[in-house]
C-alpha cells in the first residue's frame, strides 16, 4: 500500500489527500504546486463563504434540537470541506436558543457551502492523483478528480468521458430515476433541506437530477399527508449515495489509465544537426 | 393502508438500482459485470429476507414494546 501511494511520485498520496481536505489547496502546496494550490484554496473557501454570506451560516439551525450534537455536520457534504465546517461550526453553530426567520437567499447559500464540500473532496481525488505522478512527467488523460467532478454533477457522465458509455447510461438512469421516482412519491416534499437535513445530503450527491428538481418544486407547503413519503425519500437519498459508488468506479479507472499513459511535461529541446 | 404489491415493485427497483452499481463498482469490466447481476440480485433478497425475518422475530420477542 505504501509503495502504491509513494513510489517515485512528487510526494504520499494519502498526505496530499488528507491536507486538502484539511485545507484546500494545502495538497498542491505539498505537491510542488502552490499557484493551483492558492487558486483552488479561493474557489473553494470563496464559494463556502458566499454560501455563508447567502445564508448567513444558519445552515446548521435547520436540524432539529435532538439532532444537534458537534459532529451533526459529519454527514453533510460540508464536511469535504474540513477547515470550514470546524470554523462555521465555531463561528455560527446552530444559532440562538429561540427560533428566528430564515434568510431570503438561505436555500442558495446552504447550496453553496454543500458544493463548496463536494468540490474539495474532488479536488483531494486530484491531489491523490498528482502526489503518484513522477515528477517532470504529466497524464495525457484526463484528471481523475475532473472525471470524479464531472459524475457528480451529472451521473454517468465521468463514465461517459471513459467512453464507458454502457455503464453510464446504467448510472444515469438508476441515480437520477432513483432521485426522479424518489420525488414523485414523496410529492416533492424530499427537496427541502430544512425538512430532511440528511435525506437531503444524500440526493444531493446525485447531482443535477436533484438540484433541477429542487429549482423546479420551489420547497413547496405540505398541506396533506404523503402516504408514501418515507419511501420517496429512501429512493432520492440512496441514489445520491450510489453516485459514490459510481464515482469510485470513474477514479479507480482513471488513476490506472492516467498512470499509463504518462509524458514528459515539456518535450525535449531536440539536437541541431548541421 | 399498505399495498403489497406497490411495496413488493418499489423494493425490486431499489434492490436492483442498489446491485447494479454495487455490481459496477466490483467488476471493472461490463462483461463481467452484466452476468454476475441475477445472482447477485438474487443474494440481495434473500439477504434481506433473513433480516426482515430477524427484524420481526425481534420485534415480537426482545424488543417487544406489549
Amino acid at each position: 500500500m505504501a509503495a502504491s501511494t509513494q513510489s517515485s511520485g512528487r510526494g504520499d498520496a494519502r498526505v496530499a489527500a488528507l491536507l486538502t481536505w484539511v485545507i484546500p489547496g494545502a495538497g498542491h502546496v505539498y505537491l510542488g504546486a502552490p499557484l493551483f494550490g492558492i487558486v483552488a484554496f479561493i474557489v473553494v473557501t470563496g464559494l463556502y463563504l458566499l454560501g455563508i454570506r447567502f445564508s448567513e451560516g444558519m445552515a446548521f439551525e435547520f436540524l432539529q434540537p435532538d439532532l444537534r450534537s458537534p459532529i451533526a455536520p459529519a454527514l453533510t457534504p460540508e464536511v469535504g470541506n474540513l477547515s470550514a465546517v470546524i470554523w462555521h461550526m465555531r463561528t455560527y453553530g446552530f444559532g440562538p436558543a429561540f427560533p428566528r426567520p430564515w434568510p431570503a437567499h438561505i436555500d442558495l447559500g446552504t447550496f453553496l457551502t454543500a458544493c463548496s464540500g463536494v468540490l474539495n473532496a474532488c479536488l483531494a481525488c486530484k491531489a491523490h492523483f498528482d502526489a503518484r505522478v513522477p515528477k517532470g512527467m504529466r497524464t495525457t488523460r484526463p484528471s481523475p478528480g475532473l472525471l470524479v467532478l464531472a459524475g457528480w454533477v451529472v451521473p454517468g457522465l465521468g463514465h461517459w468521458l471513459q467512453r464507458r458509455r454502457l455503464r453510464a447510461g446504467i448510472v444515469f438512469v438508476v441515480v437520477a430515476g432513483f432521485v426522479v421516482l424518489g420525488t414523485l412519491l414523496a410529492d416533492g416534499a424530499n427537496l427541502d433541506r430544512e425538512r430532511h437535513f440528511y435525506y437531503w445530503s444524500g440526493q444531493f450527491l446525485a447531482g443535477a437530477p436533484a438540484w433541477i428538481l429542487e429549482l423546479l418544486h420551489g420547497h413547496a407547503l405540505v398541506r396533506a399527508e404523503i402516504p408514501y413519503g418515507d419511501a420517496g425519500l429512501a429512493f432520492a437519498g440512496v441514489g445520491g449515495l450510489l453516485n459514490i459508488l459510481a464515482w469510485l468506479d470513474v477514479y479507480g479507472v482513471a488513476e490506472r489509465d492516467g498512470l499509463a499513459h504518462l509524458e514528459p511535461e515539456a518535450p525535449p529541446a531536440r539536437e541541431v544537426t548541421a | 393502508m399498505i399495498d403489497p404489491f406497490l411495496h413488493l415493485v418499489l423494493f425490486a427497483a431499489i434492490g436492483i438500482g442498489i446491485v447494479a452499481l454495487a455490481a459496477f463498482y466490483s467488476e471493472p469490466e461490463d462483461s463481467q459485470a452484466l452476468p454476475a447481476l441475477p445472482r447477485r440480485f438474487a443474494v440481495f433478497v434473500v439477504g434481506c429476507g433473513v433480516l426482515a425475518l430477524v427484524v420481526v422475530i425481534a420485534e415480537h420477542t426482545v424488543a417487544s414494546v406489549r
